[in-house]
């Protein structure tokens, strides 16, 4: 189980897409502007206005050497946040990452407490007697005890 | 005409508001009357309602521009088929449809329930018929569709073109379906909660109603994704867009749901966190209505938007109070005498599958209300797009995807080393196997790696239940194998339908898995006779064809397909410039095999030079997404199917019920 969650950390840590080229990963970063809502890499508009210009600045940059943090650094400046596809990690954007693992990972623990004391609960148990049924059908039995009580 | 419409949604409301209290009234002072004229003004709201939707269907198709709904998402020269999806294209008709829809699932419970469940009756009525108040009351004050314009207009302004395909007329009213239908769980909770009747029999009512709406939000979001994968161009399928999260949001809960209700019913356990699941399901839905008519999110599906939005923020927290309310005045019936054994069982298998599910529900909702947050506390606009949803979803569907191979085959109660080696010697050799063939294969090690190994190992867990099954059929009763194997099916068809849409989950999840990590994307320029690779395929741009009518012109790019040196097909991705409104809009062409999808898509023409741009995709393993969802029907079918003893009830209602009409 431990080593299940460390595989699955690693992978929340690495790109899920394999292969990606680093112009392809930049444009993926970068939310297009023309209002297609998509990233920069997915929007296929014609001759867009906002995405082709994007597409070749890229392109220039990362050929000038530019890694892929401070061409991102540098839209973000001109743009403002919004248009980064996905928060940064820092300051109160840090909560946009956290938050779902850390609601699971409280839920998950507090399940464990839960179901680890229900489980003690039940082993100290005694066992439970059989249920008691019918409360007349009990009365019943208990006449007919008596009753056979008295012819024995 | 249109007043009669306007008329027969004013009334529906009147008699949607009337069967509220009435059932209300009676149910409270045990008047059985009351009930009855309650039930009986359900039957009259559903024929206004339904009066009201044939009203607007008849403007639409005789293209009555003095309606204002009309003129706005119609016009002459729109095809009859979209002339008739319109009805749900636009705001003020959705609205209307979505009561259509809510009264017609009314009439059926209230049908289904003539002789059954009368104690939770009244309060299911008035609890749907809350609902269909607010939204007949949205339709008459806020959005009416049968709003005259001033003057007619001569011609409508057309519906808009990325909804003129033939997936409108069957992706909304399948998403619609899911979502109105989860109210009918969502009233037998509220009327379990108000009359404190909660043991099993709400819950058994509504296991139908349940699977129902599962099933058709299920095939909401799979059709949503293929009219994304057909129209937008782009190459995938799902955009993490707020609205495409909306109705992936009940999904997820309903999911959780239909499993941990197995608990209850096994075990009596969790009744207080299946009325969760119900109620929650049912605001998943609201919320999802009030994302796609708000515009609080922006949202490239937001086709139409208004200041409708705090209407319904209001209701669901009118819901989300008086429900939540309800489950706290009823905890202490709520509580439950089953318990919790071992950690190593089926029970504790699927308290983790519900906390995955809803967990992943959580971070979805988490990741697009997130922006709005941004905006309150640092007053700065902010994306959450596809790369945030993917990182923080790929490993907790892939977590999801291991438990799926251990609950179905865990023991209930308390599992031992020796029932667990039986259990899972097999997934765990078919799971290794299948990894090692992916290392042999060269697959690098990731997201995609553990999605095809866990996917083997859940195959394989899937494969050994049919299999012991049919075995034990053959060796007791000396059956041959497909006799055997149809009747283990048809003995326990919920356990073996479920597994059925367990398959077919498996070949998303890999279908999913596959087309995300291994796409291969090639974009040219190319003039007359030039060819591109995209992966083994070579392309040759052979020319363009233009074709025009009164609607639409068309400009195609004829392409040559070939392996190695056979021409394989010839494909002609299309752009399009709709005239009303004036606005391109792309067609995709591709070749779907079972091993990939080559999906090109025409990006630019220049007509001076004669130059196209061309995208190529080549998509590995897409089409199990959508086998997968055939699959999963299947197994919906299997499962939902009456069995013997649940035939014989239902025809001993009616039986009664013929009875009690002759008396």
């Amino acid at each position: 189980m431990i080593g299940a969650a460390v595989l699955l950390g690693l992978l929340v840590a690495t790109p899920v897409v394999a292969g990606q080229t680093t112009q392809q990963a930049v444009e993926e970063s970068l939310t297009c502007q023309c209002g297609c809502g998509l990233t920069v890499h997915s929007c296929n508009h014609i001759q867009c206005s906002s995405g082709e210009p994007m597409k070749e600045e890229i392109h220039r940059r990362l050929a000038a050497g530019e890694d892929k943090e401070t061409i991102l650094a540098h839209f973000a400046e001109r743009y403002g946040e919004k248009i980064l596809s996905s928060p940064t990690m820092r300051g109160f954007n840090w909560l946009a990452w956290v938050t779902p693992f850390a609601v699971i990972a409280i839920a998950g623990l507090t399940l464990v407490v839960v179901v680890r004391r229900r489980v003690r609960e039940h082993d100290v148990a005694p066992p439970t007697p059989p249920p008691a049924g019918d409360p007349a059908l009990r009365a019943r039995l208990e006449r007919e005890l008596a009753d056979l009580d008295r012819d024995a | 005409m249109h007043d009669l419409g306007r008329l027969a949604v004013c009334l529906a409301l009147v008699c949607s508001v009337f069967a509220v209290l009435a059932s209300v009234v009676g149910a409270l002072r045990r008047r059985g009357e009351l009930v009855r004229a309650g039930e009986h003004a359900v039957f009259a709201t559903s024929g206004l309602v339904i009066l009201a939707v044939a009203l607007l269907l008849r403007a639409l198709l005789a293209h009555d521009f003095s309606l204002a709904y009309v003129a706005s998402y119609s016009s002459t020269t729109l095809p009859t088929q979209y002339t008739v999806a319109a009805l749900w294209g636009g705001q003020q008709g959705s609205l209307l449809f979505w009561s259509f829809m809510l009264v017609l699932f009314s009439t059926i419970v209230l049908v289904q329930n003539r002789a059954r469940n009368r104690d939770l009756m009244p309060w299911v009525t008035a609890t749907l018929m809350v609902v269909t108040a607010f939204f007949l009351g949205l339709v008459t004050f806020i959005a009416d569709p049968f709003e005259r314009l001033p003057q007619p207009a001569l011609e409508g302004s057309d519906l808009n073109p990325l909804l003129q395909n033939y997936w409108m007329m069957i992706h909304p009213p399948s998403l619609y379906t899911g979502y109105v239908s989860a109210s009918v769980p969502f009233a037998f909770g509220i009327a379990a909660l108000v009359t404190g009747k909660l043991g099993d029999q709400w819950i058994r009512t509504t296991r139908r109603w349940a699977l129902f709406s599962w099933f058709f939000l299920t095939l909401g979001n799979l059709f949503g994704a293929m009219w994304a994968y057909e129209v937008l161009g782009w190459g995938g399928y799902w955009a993490w867009d707020p609205v495409e999260n909306a109705a992936f949001m009940p999904w997820l809960v309903s999911t959780a749901y239909l499993h941990s209700v197995m608990i209850q019913e096994k075990k009596d356990m969790l009744r207080v966190w299946n009325m969760v699941l119900v109620l929650l399901t049912f605001s998943l839905t609201i919320f999802g209505t009030f994302l796609t008519r708000s515009g609080v999110i922006s949202s490239v599906h937001s086709f139409t938007q208004s200041g409708l939005g705090p209407f319904f923020i209001g209701f669901l927290l009118v819901i989300l109070l008086a429900s939540g309310g309800l489950i706290v005045y009823r905890l202490p019936g709520l509580r439950t005498s089953g318990t919790i054994e071992s950690f190593l069982s089926r029970e504790s298998a699927f308290l983790f599958n519900n906390l995955l599910l809803v967990g992943i529900a959580f971070a979805i909702f988490w990741g697009t209300v997130f922006p709005v947050l941004s905006e309150w506390v640092r007053g700065v606009k902010i994306t959450v797009g596809p790369p945030f949803f993917n990182r923080v979803n790929a490993p907790l569907g892939i977590a999801l995807l291991f438990l799926m191979g251990v609950g179905p085959v865990i023991a209930w109660r308390r599992a031992t080393a020796k029932n667990l080696w039986r259990a899972f010697a097999g997934p765990m050799t078919s799971g290794l196997v299948g990894a090692v063939a992916l290392l042999v294969m060269g697959v690098p090690f990731g997201g995609a790696f553990l999605t095809f190994a866990f996917g083997c190992f859940v195959m394989g867990t899937i494969v050994q239940e049919f299999w012991r099954g049919t075995r034990a059929r053959q060796a007791l009763l000396e059956e041959s194998a497909p006799v055997a194997l149809s009747r283990v099916i048809g003995k326990n068809r919920r356990r073996y339908g479920g597994y059925i849409i367990h398959v077919g989950i498996v070949a998303i999840f890999v279908g999913i898995a596959a087309s995300s990590a291994f796409q291969i994307e090639v974009r040219e320029t190319l003039e007359a006779g030039d060819e591109m690779t995209a992966g083994r395929y070579r392309l040759r741009y052979e020319r363009i064809e233009q074709s025009e009518d009164g609607h639409v012109q068309r400009l195609a790019a004829v392409m040559s397909v070939w392996i190695g040196d056979e021409r394989i097909a010839v494909l002609q991705p299309e752009k399009r410039f709709y005239k009303k409104p004036e606005q391109p809009t792309t067609e995709v062409a591709k070749r779907t095999t079972l091993r990939e999808d080559l999906y090109l898509v025409l990006g630019s023409f220049d007509p001076k030079t004669g130059l196209v741009t061309v995208l190529a995709y080549v998509n590995p393993l897409v089409v199990w997404i959508w086998i997968g969802g055939l699959i999963m029907a299947i197994g919906t079918v299997v499962a939902a199917w009456p069995t013997l003893q649940e035939r014989r009830v239902i025809a001993t209602d009616a039986a009664v019920l013929r009875g009690a009409e002759r008396a």
